[in-house]
């Protein structure tokens, strides 16, 4: 029995303690701050990265084709925006509000174009106004009816097409907006962003 | 449990000494392999509250069980699951979500875990569910979409579908499941409601196509609704040659087309009827009559369950609808698995040889290290009897074409002999003209 405990001890402490190490590392979560203007792709599915490029690309293109000028010239006013419903006709589960927000903001703070409460948005601030009638002072009462009917609304789909083969992937994303005149349905603008990736996936792991 | 267990002495007839002690091992450890319990034996508790129809008791103890990480996509697949049967799609489709992300990151195969798996047991490899089980997800997660009437959510649901096929076709070709026709035919209602028309008719072809197939393997009928749909789509879509093949073929000649069908609403229902079979473990014991050590091999094999309710009738306003099975799960999880079999055996086998060597090894340092290996190996020789437990047996399916307003809608769920085994009403079922109403009832038999 002793020579036993002594060959255990020879050969098992080692692989023993190798492991435990081994098993340490994968315990304690960890955080790292990272700028949301890194690149970090992990799956290869729509993240954070495709979300801005697609609204930097729609807002240089929006603001540099020629509906606005002619719009300004024609009505002598900035043109007024709501945002529609932009479908997702992809095969993932995509969140759009993260570039519709982004385009809203930069179209606002260009100063060029005007932005009107959409739906939802809308309803919350009649019930407030409805509210302010019964319970605000007079003088800072707003008033019913005076709200501004849009010129233009934005429409748009994302649309996927996925060619999976073995390990890789390709898929494509395609961002299609539409700017659709209110008055007589004419779309002024049509901007489009294509992104593409090659996804490899590994066949082992650890 | 049943096990087979064979004990074969020497030849000579006369057990010696140490033939005598290891037979004495031999029966303590039947004992403790009956104590420790493969993962299906510790779920039955989680399938006692479902029999008991409280799904929520269910889920709370299943939340309650401890799970290793490898069990995790099991463990999100059942929670999605029983959150949905207590309605709430909603959180139910986030467990769904993470168990699709966890999958997809398993997608490789692991170093470690694919050499435990050969000195240990298959139960040490993450589970990543059946090709089968993996598209169910998306289904379930498209259905709880359409019961929540988030469409183009659903839809997305229905493109990650095709995708799935399209990868186990690629990655398993000689599986006896590539395609799945019910998830096929789903899609396909979920395009045509968004009068998509085209991709609605490719989806329902695809689905005909499979359906055939589940005919030949599963003795599931092509549902009579989907050969409406195709008579449908190929009238809208001047399909002329490929509409009068089908008339020919379901000798069917009047129908409903779509100008009419889009004035009225649908009620789509969905029994989802008793629970999937159960893996257990089949193994066989026996002692090696030249070393005298032991040699343990454990295989899974589905078990299936019994299956009372045979059909459901949907009565509304005096009409009489009856449901006719659109997926066999239970059919297809023991198909999907003998096709599986040969190389878990194989596995199996090599792992029974290597486990012996070891304990001959062992063994030649010193009698008792050769014992105590032999004794380990033995013990943790067990079948790999993980599976999705919570799935439905099958899928029971109609399709019922109403005009817009409230309806109450009484199902009757039939036994053999059409006797009524339980009745359900569903009262306030609102359809508006060309939408699609889901309802989907999910029925456990009280004894399992």
């Amino acid at each position: 029995m002793r020579r036993y405990r002594e060959q255990f001890t020879r050969f098992h402490v080692i692989p023993l303690a190798l492991i435990l190490s081994l098993l340490q590392v994968g315990c304690a979560t960890s955080v790292t701050r990272m700028d949301a203007g890194e690149v970090k792709d992990l799956s290869g599915a729509w993240n954070d990265t495709d979300s801005r490029l697609v609204s930097e690309e729609m807002i240089q293109d929006v603001l540099s084709r020629s509906w606005l000028q002619q719009y300004v010239r024609a009505q002598r006013k900035q043109p007024t925006v709501i945002v529609g419903e932009i479908r997702n006709l992809s095969h993932e589960h995509i969140n759009v509000n993260t570039f519709v927000a982004d385009m809203e903001r930069s179209l606002i703070n260009s100063g060029k174009v005007e932005f009107v409460a959409s739906r939802t948005e809308r309803q919350d601030v009649r019930e407030e106004r409805e509210d302010q009638d019964l319970h605000a002072r007079e003088d800072t009462r707003k008033a019913m009816g005076q709200e501004i009917g849009a010129d233009f609304m934005l429409k748009g789909t994302i649309n996927t097409i996925v060619d999976p083969s073995g390990t890789k992937q390709v898929r494509y994303y395609q961002v299609n907006l539409t700017l659709i005149s209110m008055a007589d349905n004419r779309k002024v603008w049509v901007g489009q962003k294509e992104i593409k990736k090659l996804v490899k996936r590994s066949k082992l792991r650890f | 449990m049943k096990r087979i267990e064979l004990v074969r002495s020497g030849s000579g007839g006369c057990v010696p000494a140490a033939g005598a002690a290891r037979l004495g091992l031999f029966f303590t450890l039947s004992l403790l392999l009956g104590g420790c319990a493969t993962y299906s034996e510790t779920f039955t508790p989680v399938e006692r509250k479902l029999a008991a129809q409280q799904p929520e008791h269910a889920l709370q103890l299943l939340e309650k069980r401890r799970h290793s990480r490898r069990d995790e996509v099991l463990y999100l697949l059942n929670k999605g699951m029983l959150l949905r049967m207590t309605r709430d799609y909603e959180a139910s489709n986030q467990a769904f979500e993470a168990a699709k992300r966890r999958i997809n990151e398993l997608y490789g195969a692991s170093i470690t875990e694919q050499a435990a798996s050969f000195i240990i047991n298959d139960g040490t490899r993450s589970f990543v569910g059946a090709e089968f089980e993996q598209v169910l997800v998306h289904l379930y997660m498209a259905l709880n979409y359409l019961e929540m009437r988030q469409l183009d959510q659903a839809r997305v649901e229905a493109l990650q579908v095709d995708i799935r096929l399209r990868e186990i076709a690629e990655h398993v070709p000689e599986s006896a499941y590539t395609e799945d026709a019910f998830a096929r035919y789903l899609t396909g209602i979920i395009y045509e409601e968004r009068g998509e028309w085209s991709d609605a008719m490719i989806a329902y072809r695809k689905a005909y196509q499979s359906y055939n197939k589940y005919h030949d393997r599963f003795g599931t009928e092509i549902p009579v609704f989907l050969k409406y749909d195709l008579l449908r789509l190929s009238e809208r879509m001047g399909l002329t040659q490929e509409l009068a093949r089908y008339k020919r073929e379901f000798s069917i000649s009047q129908w409903q087309d779509v100008a009419s069908l889009r004035r009225q609403g649908e009620l789509i229902f969905m029994l989802h009827n008793g629970l999937a079979p159960k893996k257990r473990e089949q193994s066989a014991m026996v002692i090696n009559p030249q070393s005298g050590r032991l040699i343990r091999v454990s295989l899974p094999e589905y078990q299936p369950r019994p299956q009372p309710v045979l059909r459901a009738r949907l009565i509304v306003d005096g009409d009489r609808v009856r449901t006719q099975v659109a997926e066999d799960i239970t059919g297809i999880a023991i198909k999907s698995l003998e096709a599986k079999m040969p190389a878990i055996t194989a596995r199996a086998v090599a792992r029974a040889v290597l486990k012996d060597q070891t304990a001959k090894q062992a063994g030649k340092q010193h009698e008792l290290a050769g014992l105590m290996v032999n004794l380990m190996n033995v013990m943790t020789e067990r079948a790999d009897t993980r599976s999705w437990a919570t799935l439905p047996g099958n899928i029971h399916f109609a399709r019922l074409p109403l005009p817009p307003g409230n309806y109450a809608v009484k199902v009757e769920l039939l036994g053999s002999g059409d006797a009524v085994l339980a009745t359900r009403e569903l009262s306030n079922i609102t359809i508006r003209a060309g939408e699609k109403n889901y309802y989907s009832y999910h029925w456990i038999p009280s004894r399992l």
